[in-house]
């Protein structure tokens, strides 16, 4: 072989090296930076959730507002709710996986609530069937009640739980 | 002298094949930094939706809270009105070297409502919410203004007054308006820019009028562009809609516990609501709010 031959031969080959080379440091680099975002993406998922946690129950969709006397803070309204988890319209409005509201105290059966149960069951879904990670806070849960033909309001402790939605896992 | 200007092949060749890595360096590395501040501007449009969460589901009659962006910062607000609620959307560009990056993808949201020009560019936003009943609590409007940008009112009513220094808003001035603020006048004047008139619950601005109805509107009239507002209007009445059949579903839960006798007025509101072509027609839809805050007021079961 000619002397000018094996010289083109030995920068062919350092050529193809150098190329792998930039694909690998780019791969490399293309990782990295997919990962932050990732983590980014859960972060904010999170945040979203913790700060709809704090603020949700006194969203009109859920807030008993002075159906049960004067305006209280992180009232939810039962019967609201039961209308509002029949409807498909507010799916993705909150933008997080799944939102439920379940009874603390005084304990009920375990339960979830359909028309025919209610209010004998403890779990409202009132959205999305998502299994993943709650996040939750406390929250009174209000409704209307007859004993003796007469109506009254029942408050009992629940609890609000929502899941960011598929971000996390 | 002819064997000083001969090059040798490996020579060449270097210098070309060092060209192309030059090159190709240099381009992946700023398709690496816009990429970079495309996800800056996207998590910026995002983080300013989750921030706003506070403002909107207040139980406070108004609220306010400043954001500072990291460098000058250009917000693109626009509104989507199709579907179940419309879509609030936004997107952020930023300021780097001195040149405006590609806007971020734009973050959509259904459950929130800006109220602001379509393109706003500063350092610091002010933003402040103010409930919206139509009768019953529909949402808290978010109203975003640029620390830059200066408001006078002038001859405004005293309410008016009280709610903006309640606020604490720094760019809002009365009656004795700075060079460069916009004039927003009360009452029939000279030089004014916007015309608040509440006879005719209507702001009008440079030649287009537009309606409100209450005072969160009214506010959101004054510091948004009449497209966004008229957009964002149609979609408050989508939540109207959706929540007069939540009142009116509950009311039918309710039937022989507790009797509210709302479900034809509601019917009426939902159909109205459902009709809204422009914010014109909301003084007639405001005529059945009202009846029907009336109604509920006096019932011995309130729906709301």
């Amino acid at each position: 072989m000619v002397k000018g031959q094996i010289k083109i031969q030995q920068m062919a080959f350092m050529l193809v090296a150098l190329v792998l080379f930039f694909i690998l440091v780019g791969l490399f680099v293309l990782g990295i930076s997919f990962n932050g975002l990732k983590k980014t993406a859960v972060s904010l998922e999170n945040e979203n959730v913790l700060l709809l946690l704090t603020r949700i129950a006194n969203s009109p969709e859920f807030a008993c507002g002075e159906s049960f006397g004067n305006r209280r803070t992180s009232c939810i309204d039962l019967d609201k709710i039961m209308v509002l988890a029949s409807s498909r319209e507010y799916e993705n409005f909150w933008g997080v996986g799944a939102i439920k509201i379940r009874t603390v105290y005084p304990p009920e059966k375990e339960e979830v609530c359909s028309f025919s149960n209610y209010p004998n069951c403890n779990i409202i879904e009132v959205y999305g069937t998502d299994e993943g990670e709650f996040q939750s806070n406390f929250v009174s849960l209000c409704r209307k009640e007859v004993i003796n033909e007469e109506s009254f309001d029942k408050c009992v402790l629940g609890k609000i739980m929502i899941s960011s939605g598929g971000v996390n896992e | 002298m002819k064997k000083g200007l001969q090059i040798s092949f490996s020579w060449l060749f270097a210098i070309i094949v060092g060209g192309v890595i030059l090159f190709l360096a240099f381009f992946a590395s700023s398709k690496i930094i816009t990429q970079g501040q495309y996800t800056v501007d996207t998590t910026t449009a995002k983080q300013l939706g989750i921030l706003t969460n506070p403002l909107e589901m207040g139980f406070e009659s108004a609220e306010k809270n400043t954001i500072s962006l990291p460098s000058n910062t250009r917000m693109f607000n626009s509104c989507e009105n199709q579907g179940t609620f419309g879509k609030q959307q936004i997107s952020f560009s930023q300021k780097s070297f001195g040149k405006w990056s590609e806007p971020g993808s734009k973050v959509s949201f259904e459950n929130k409502y800006f109220f602001s020009n379509s393109n706003i560019s500063s350092k610091m936003l002010i933003l402040f919410s103010k409930p919206f009943e139509f009768p019953f609590k529909v949402t808290d409007l978010v109203i975003i203004i640029p620390l830059e940008e200066s408001y006078c009112f002038v001859d405004s009513p005293s309410e008016v007054k009280g709610d903006v220094s309640n606020l604490g808003l720094e760019n809002v001035e009365f009656e004795n308006c700075s060079k460069g603020s916009q004039r927003v006048c009360f009452s029939k004047g000279s030089g004014c820019e916007q015309i608040v008139d509440y006879k005719t619950n209507s702001i009008l601005k440079g030649q287009e009028r537009i309606y409100f109805s209450g005072d969160g509107l009214m506010y959101a009239g004054i510091f948004s562009e009449k497209e966004i507002y008229e957009c964002q209007v149609q979609r408050l009445m989508k939540r109207v809609e959706a929540l007069s059949k939540i009142y009116q579903d509950k009311e039918s839960l309710l039937v022989g516990k507790c009797n509210s006798n709302l479900g034809s007025s509601l019917e009426l509101l939902k159909s109205q609501a459902e009709g809204l072509k422009s914010s014109q027609d909301l003084l007639s839809i405001e005529k059945t709010a009202n009846s029907i805050r009336d109604l509920n007021g006096g019932a011995i079961c309130r729906l709301w």
